[in-house]
């Protein structure tokens, strides 16, 4: 049960970091909107799970955040990628890919492969 | 590093909890907000769009916890609520908190004090130089007990022989004067072997050190290292002062190094300045044959251990080569082994005598700490029974035991680290006492004695110690309190407080033992201030002259003494004169010699001794002592009379059953001489001491190279004496220093100096462990009787008089005191007995009956403020109370 959480908020990072690389500072209810576009179903419900991640990264320093406006002109909290948070994205996708690359092999495999 | 960073960020969130908490409101307002417009645009209801836009966010409380987990450390957090907790409820008792505090303070203070007095003594013999665990004394033995040093040939036999040693070097104490004629400065330095520094591991400040070589053949380098107040003090520190000459018993030598800072010498705690190569020794010391003559045992030897060597391998093979030596050189070795000892048991100097005396001071320090923690212990708990609801409540709230545990901790923590940084502080004040202790005797003595890293967390471990102790029995209280019945009874029925009485027991019993300690100190301490010293100190001028220096034999010494003594009977104010070996109440002491006396055999085995001090004729009238029989010496000049001596009553006493003294013969290693006199008794070493056997010889018969002289002044002002017995001095010698110069009154308070900071530290702490019992038990009494209203309430309803209640009060609490009191008089009475002699065999009946009857009205008087007090309530009051 917990490791499944882990494995969602492992996964919830690399999808925030990407998010961000990709169109810039957001605040949280925009990576939140954005997640969902792709992903689907996986944030549908618990979006409130987003944060303890964004605190998480922004502790690690991968990303930085900061007080602004939103497009409604309201006050929020504004979320950016940091250059070591680049960096991180890079080192993760690459594992992620390899990771992915291995386990699709795996799949593809049939019996006459592995005798 | 990433978990790092992530560590640390978490830390200082802990301590920043709240901006934080409101950031994440603001946020997840946003977000609801913004995702309530959405929906809003979708088509639905205000109210509609805004519950699935909750919905869609999830558990905001479940979020919240997660969020708060990743962002801080929750022990830390914990903790960090907790002592914050603490300190507002420390901050709501300043008064009771100020009281734990100081006391603490107090007691750690002195505590840590004592122990870096000890340290000094013990792990640091050597200030300035490091390693010093491995440092042994290197001392030949005589049979007969004496510690005589070593010769140099001797030294350098050793050095090769004890291979368990890594080097040996030797040192021997000098009085050097400095200065051209006339005006000569008198002060003390070491010659020291070649490998001195090196083997001490010791860097000059500037210059260099001795080289070895310099120390090989006699006289062929005028060379002298200065110490680093040496060279602050007479060279303002310049750098040129290496290269320059200085005059030191009229020869000129060159400064090659200034030692470093710290660095004393190594006969602590004597101070020296000046280290020059052995081998000068026949140039500054008149030709001494010091370096060629095996019997003449000029220096103290210092032997490092190899790595892995043990100090028994040293100690066998010294026996071994002291052994041989003994067998080669029979006239000057014979009968003379060895010991190895470590610094602290040196057979010289006062750290025998301090480490013990400092070892008892400890000891009865610690228990007053117990005491204090004990009171604080009592305080803690009378506090923390009030507090019962509100524990109570917390754990109705869900508190755990160990939460409610770590709560009552981290207060008295709290206050344990506010004591003993206090402590710590008064100890850095404290050390400075022994630091500026004052020249004492003819030497000056310094004791660099600090607060370093091993005092400072001696003084945090017994704060931390202290804080475990006080805390135990209020945590358990508390942590064992049902909440139900703590919250339903409130404070109906008093709880049994069995705790609160044993510890009042305890701590009394305590304060007891620290009380009559003290007390017998300080007993001791004024009746020796009191006790005649059957010798007149008033009126005596008191200064010291060295001849030593000049290698003198013994007619010239003789002759030196004569004349001088001619010359300051002839001073108009002086009223008598006379010149001794040894001032008694050194702090040195005086020694004591072996002889034989006519008439008398000794049937154990060993051998009679005698204090001994060799004076001039007219020593007797200047320090107002009666001749009982005989005579005094005879003039210094008289060359017919035959070799004399002079003993007291103890002595005829002891030696001589009473018989007759005078006309007998006493027999000593120097000579044999007769007795002409037999001079009433007076006190040596100590005040309060026994009567001691003496015998006094005369100068005439045993020449001495240096002497006190004691001048007895005619007008009243001694003082007003010493410019003239400078100048009787210069007119003899203008290059002897006339040093060390005191009046008799001021040599015996300089030498009271040790005892008097023992003693002032017992007159502040006493009052004031007495204070605090008495507030303990106030504390304890007071509130138990507060729990009682209603009870006394009631008696006094059903027609209890109040004195009643008050006498049932006092003779419940008294009850326990009484108890602790009788333990610790009887413990204070065993340890008098066997430990510590201070009451010289009989029991101090004032102080053991005077201390119980101080202690046991102060804790009645605690008693029965509280007593009466409750026993003044209006019945009605009390019944409708609560």
């Amino acid at each position: 049960m917990k490791q499944k959480a882990d494995v969602l908020q492992g996964t919830l990072a690399l999808m925030v970091l990407k998010t961000l690389d990709v169109l810039g500072p957001l605040h949280g209810y925009g990576i939140a909107r954005r997640i969902e576009q792709i992903s689907g179903d996986l944030l549908a419900v618990n979006q409130g799970t987003l944060y303890p991640v964004l605190l998480k990264l922004e502790q690690e320093g991968a990303i930085a955040s900061e007080w602004g406006a939103s497009e409604n002109n309201r006050r929020a909290r504004f979320y950016r990628l940091t250059r070591e948070g680049r960096k991180q994205l890079r080192a993760e996708t690459k594992d992620w890919e390899q990771t992915a690359a291995i386990i699709g092999r795996f799949f593809d495999a049939k019996a006459e492969d592995l005798s | 590093m990433k978990s790092l960073r992530r560590f640390l960020a978490r830390l200082f969130n802990s301590a920043t909890r709240r901006a934080q908490e409101d950031r994440l409101s603001e946020e997840i307002e946003e977000h609801i907000a913004l995702q309530t417009e959405e929906n809003l645009r979708a088509g639905l209801s205000p109210v509609e769009a805004r519950r699935q836009a909750m919905l869609k966010f999830g558990g905001v409380e479940a979020m919240k916890q997660d969020y708060r987990a990743e962002r801080g450390l929750l022990f830390v957090e914990n903790l960090l609520g907790d002592l914050r907790n603490a300190g507002r409820t420390i901050s709501r008792m300043p008064g009771l908190a100020a009281v734990i505090v100081v006391s603490l303070a107090i007691g750690i203070g002195v505590n840590t004090t004592i122990l870096s007095w000890i340290q000094t003594i013990l792990l640091k013999p050597l200030p300035g130089v490091s390693g010093v665990s491995n440092f042994l004394l290197v001392e030949p033995r005589m049979e007969t007990g004496g510690y005589p040093g070593a010769s140099w040939l001797e030294y350098r036999d050793l050095q090769t022989r004890v291979p368990a040693l890594r080097d040996v070097v030797a040192s021997q104490m000098v009085p050097f004067n400095v200065g051209e004629r006339g005006q000569t400065e008198r002060t003390h330095g070491q010659l020291v072997s070649g490998n001195y520094f090196s083997a001490l591991g010791l860097k000059p400040t500037i210059g260099r050190f001795i080289r070895p070589e310099e120390a090989e053949r006699p006289g062929t380098e005028p060379v002298i290292v200065i110490s680093y107040d040496y060279w602050q003090t007479r060279f303002r520190g310049a750098p040129e002062v290496v290269g320059q000459k200085v005059r030191v018993n009229e020869r000129d030598l060159t400064v090659i190094g200034v030692a470093p800072r710290e660095f004393q010498g190594t006969m602590l705690p004597l101070k020296f300045e000046l280290w020059a190569p052995a081998t000068m020794a026949p140039a500054l010391l008149g030709g001494t044959r010091d370096l060629e003559d095996r019997s003449t045992r000029a220096f103290s030897l210092i032997g490092m251990l190899r790595p892995g060597a043990r100090r028994e391998e040293a100690q066998a093979e010294f026996s071994t080569a002291m052994a041989q030596l003994a067998r080669d050189y029979p006239e000057a070795s014979a009968g003379i082994g060895g010991e190895i000892l470590p610094f602290w048991d040196s057979p010289r100097g006062p750290q025998r005598m301090m480490i013990s005396g400092l070892a008892i001071l400890q000891g009865v320090m610690l228990l007053l700490l117990l005491a204090v923690c004990g009171n604080t212990a009592n305080l803690m708990l009378a506090r923390g029974s009030t507090r019962q609801r509100e524990m109570a409540v917390r754990v109705a709230l869900g508190a755990g035991r160990w939460r409610i545990v770590s709560l009552v901790l981290s207060e008295n923590m709290l206050l344990a680290f506010l004591g003993a940084s206090l402590g710590a502080a008064m100890a850095v004040w404290g050390t400075t006492a022994l630091r500026v202790a004052p020249m004492i005797g003819a030497f000056p003595i310094r004791f660099q004695t600090r607060v370093d890293e091993l005092t400072l967390a001696f003084a945090m471990l017994l704060g931390a110690a202290c804080g475990l102790i006080f805390s135990a029995a209020p945590a358990v209280h508390l942590a064992r309190l049902d909440p139900q019945d703590a919250l339903r009874s409130g404070s109906n029925t008093p709880p049994r407080s069995r705790a609160r009485k044993v510890l009042m027991g305890v701590e009394v019993g305590l304060a007891m033992v620290v009380l009559i300690a003290a007390a017998l100190f300080l007993e001791s301490f004024r009746s020796a201030r009191q006790t005649d010293p059957r010798f007149r100190p008033e009126g005596v001028l008191l200064a010291a002259y060295d001849l030593s220096g000049r290698n003198p034999d013994e007619a010239s010494e003789r002759d030196f003494t004569a004349r001088l003594l001619e010359r300051l009977r002839s001073l108009p104010d002086v009223e008598a004169a006379a010149i001794a070996s040894n001032v008694p109440l050194d702090l040195h002491g005086i020694p004591a010699r072996p002889f034989t006396v006519q008439g008398r055999v000794r049937t154990e085995a060993g051998q009679d001794r005698a204090i001994s001090n060799t004076v001039t004729p007219g020593y007797f009238k200047v320090m107002a002592i009666p001749l009982l029989e005989g005579n005094d010496f005879a003039e210094m000049t008289d060359k017919a009379a035959p070799a004399q001596a002079i003993v007291n009553e103890e002595f005829v006493r002891r030696y001589l059953n009473g018989a007759d003294a005078i006309g007998r013969r006493i027999q000593t290693p120097g000579g044999s001489f007769a007795i002409v006199g037999v001079a009433r008794d007076s006190v040596y070493n100590a005040f309060g001491e026994p009567a001691q056997p003496a015998v006094y010889f005369s100068y005439r018969d045993r020449p001495q190279d240096q002497g006190e002289i004691h001048l007895r002044t005619r007008s009243g002002n001694e003082t007003a004496l010493t410019a003239e017995a400078r100048a009787v001095l210069r007119d003899l010698d203008p290059m002897l220093p006339l040093y060390d110069v005191r009046t008799f009154s001021q040599h015996i308070e300089r030498n009271l100096f040790l005892r008097r900071i023992p003693a002032r530290m017992f007159a502040v702490l006493g009052p004031l462990l007495l204070g605090l019992a008495a507030i303990g038990i106030y504390a304890v009494v007071s509130y138990a009787v507060a729990r009682r209203t209603r009870e006394i309430g009631v008696r006094l309803a059903f027609g209890a008089t109040s004195g009643r209640v008050v006498l049932q009060i006092i003779r419940e609490n008294l009850g326990g005191i009484t108890w602790g009191a009788a333990m610790g008089w009887i413990l204070a009475l065993v340890i008098s007995v066997r430990v510590i002699a201070f009451t010289k065999g009989a029991v101090n009946l004032p102080v053991f009956l005077g201390v119980p009857a101080i202690l046991l009205g102060v804790a009645t008087l605690a008693c029965w403020i509280p007593a009466r007090r409750a026993s003044r309530i209006d019945p009605m009051a009390a019944l409708r109370h609560e």
